[in-house]
């Protein structure tokens, strides 16, 4: 009596919990009997539910509307509370296997899971909560993409150190035997060298060389190639470029003569004529072969006059040119360096431009971006011929008639260009006299006070008037010179 | 005295300090690949921020990830770093997958 007494409320407890648990489902819901056949279908998933841990599985199908509960630890002769949607239907059913019971139905419901093909339209589960890794594909592949960028990063940014330590190290004794302070950043308070390069760049070092005859100092970079910038690296692999070293000597004033001059492959050159200021000025020929002085086909030569290449084309240097051709792209030593032509912009009068006497000499490192750390020593020759170029620079004179010329082209190229800007300086002095006027005007309309205005009017004309006075004087000063 | 200045070439007195060169038109002329690289890598994360398009939030990973790459010394961290902060603002929405459609 006891325990039949324990055992209702105990149903009574999982009933009313099942209960709160389906309230959704009670408007379509009739609360039927079930007799013990009708789980024959469910035996199997019965039998799995009677284990140790509670478990409740629910079937869902939404056409026909059915919820179908089993819990566990029960028998399956109980009689009790069950609550089983059935609208379709709505009896009682008391037969096992009745034949109506199926209409409507078409799979057997005998597998628990909930997903049956057609008719039923179910909702996907969305993406975000699948956890196939088909939909992180394109997060996956941007990944790696980027993985690869940061690690070509890191090894591109190496190998450009490496090859400037290289470089450094073979070219460190020379240098230092040449110049006093080898290294430079202009940061510290001493001039004291620092012998190391200068960074700029994880492409681009720097290293300042000074204190040595004839020049002011030596200015190296090393530009190499992009190697830390992936897209940079693919862009090579169709057209191959070096990498290369430019050095930009500044010369004294009284060590260097006047002239203009360069050497290279004929591409560079044309190139250089077109950017730089003062090749395009005083070197207006097209470059020449220097198959005459014996230089090999691949190098030409843009020179201000024919005495300037008799003077720089001496045996070492010849030398120098034909040996190394290959490394050469161009060398260019002039007195009115003053770097690629300024695009100004309309109306502004420029300045003639500051020039240097500079030598400038751009070298291809060997190995077409292939390079090697090994491949800076055959850079180590090509120092040397700058070394003796800044000698010869020195010691090269133009004779007279040379020296006349060049002053007399360098005067004409200041004449072109103060007539070219005299148009424009006269036009910016007129828009400025102009914009003042108008200021003037401007500020009288704006003056609330008529007092003010008539005085301030007043003061414009007399100004005015004395301008006329002014010029009408000179006039007369001119016409009585003249006469 | 005289033989020790014919053979070696160097002049103390003669030193010059470095000075870098006057950066008014140089940057822009060198190479403009870093500033084209960060206006676009900060346009794409706004349009993917505001428009909602994966693909443009991850093409402007790219484009401050090469802006930075080719990035020049004398640049501002501050304006390297306005684009580097952009796009996770604008992946971070989509790097959870939850929001943005495919």
């Amino acid at each position: 009596m006891k325990a039949v007494h324990a055992f209702c409320v105990v149903l009574l407890v999982f009933g009313s919990v099942s209960e709160a648990k389906f309230d959704d489902f009670e408007d379509e819901e009739d609360i039927v009997e079930y007799d013990d056949n009708d789980f024959a279908e469910f035996e199997d998933v019965m039998e799995d539910s009677i284990t140790e841990s509670p478990q409740r599985v629910i079937t869902t199908e939404e056409d026909e509307d059915e919820t179908t509960v089993e819990l566990e630890g029960q028998d399956e002769n109980q009689e009790g509370d069950f609550e089983d949607a059935d609208t379709q239907e709505g009896d009682t059913e008391s037969e096992p296997y009745d034949d109506e019971e199926f209409e409507g139905y078409e799979d057997k419901p005998d597998t628990s899971s909930s997903k049956n093909k057609d008719p039923i339209t179910i909702v996907d589960v969305p993406a975000h909560l699948q956890n196939s890794w088909e939909s992180y594909y394109l997060e996956i592949l941007m990944v790696t993409g980027l993985l690869a960028y940061i690690m070509n990063y890191i090894i591109g940014k190496n190998k450009n150190s490496r090859l400037a330590q290289a470089w450094f190290n073979t070219h460190r004794e020379l240098l230092e035997s040449n110049f006093t302070l080898v290294g430079d950043d202009g940061t510290n308070k001493e001039a004291t060298s620092t012998g190391k390069l200068n960074q700029e760049n994880e492409h681009i070092y720097n290293l300042w060389c000074s204190g040595r005859v004839c020049c002011e100092g030596m200015l190296i970079q090393l530009r190499f190639l992009k190697r830390q910038d992936l897209l940079n690296v693919l862009a090579r692999m169709m057209r191959p470029v070096s990498d290369q070293v430019q050095i930009k000597v500044t010369m004294n004033d009284e060590d260097m003569d006047t002239y203009v001059f360069a050497v290279g492959t004929r591409k560079a050159l044309v190139r250089l004529q077109k950017e730089m200021q003062d090749l395009s000025e005083f070197c207006s020929d097209k470059p020449k072969s220097g198959a005459k002085y014996g230089l090999p086909d691949s190098l030409a030569i843009l020179s201000e006059m024919g005495e300037v290449t008799e003077g720089m084309m001496d045996t070492k240097m010849v030398h120098f040119l034909t040996h190394y051709a290959d490394k050469i792209e161009s060398i260019h030593f002039s007195d009115q360096f003053s770097g690629p032509k300024i695009m100004q912009e309309e109306g502004q009068p420029l300045k003639l431009p500051d020039t240097k006497r500079t030598l400038l000499f751009t070298f291809n490192v060997p190995g077409s971006g292939n390079t090697y750390p090994k491949d800076m020593e055959a850079l180590l020759p090509l120092m040397n011929m700058v070394i003796y170029s800044i000698d010869k620079a020195k010691k090269f004179r133009l004779n007279r008639e040379g020296k006349q010329k060049a002053d007399k082209n360098r005067a004409r190229v200041e004449e072109n260009f103060l007539k070219l800007t005299h148009v424009q300086r006269q036009e910016a002095a007129q828009s400025r006299r102009e914009e003042k006027k108008r200021a003037e005007k401007e500020r009288i309309m704006n003056e609330e006070d008529p007092e003010k205005q008539r005085r301030l009017e007043e003061a414009a004309l007399r100004r005015e008037q004395k301008k006329l006075e002014k010029k009408q004087m000179k006039m007369k000063q001119i016409k009585v010179k003249a006469m | 005295m005289s033989t020790n200045n014919m053979s070696d070439p160097r002049r103390p007195n003669k030193v010059l300090r470095y000075k870098p060169p006057p950066s008014e038109c140089n940057p822009a002329l060198d190479d403009p690949t870093p500033d084209y690289m960060n206006l676009l890598g900060m346009i794409f994360s706004m349009c993917g921020l505001m428009l909602k398009l994966k693909w443009c939030a991850w093409v402007a990973v790219y484009c401050s990830f090469i802006s930075f790459a080719n990035s020049r010394s004398s640049e501002d961290t501050k304006q390297m770093m306005s684009s580097f902060i952009l796009w996770p603002l604008s992946l971070l929405p989509s790097a959870a997958v939850l929001d943005f459609p495919e």
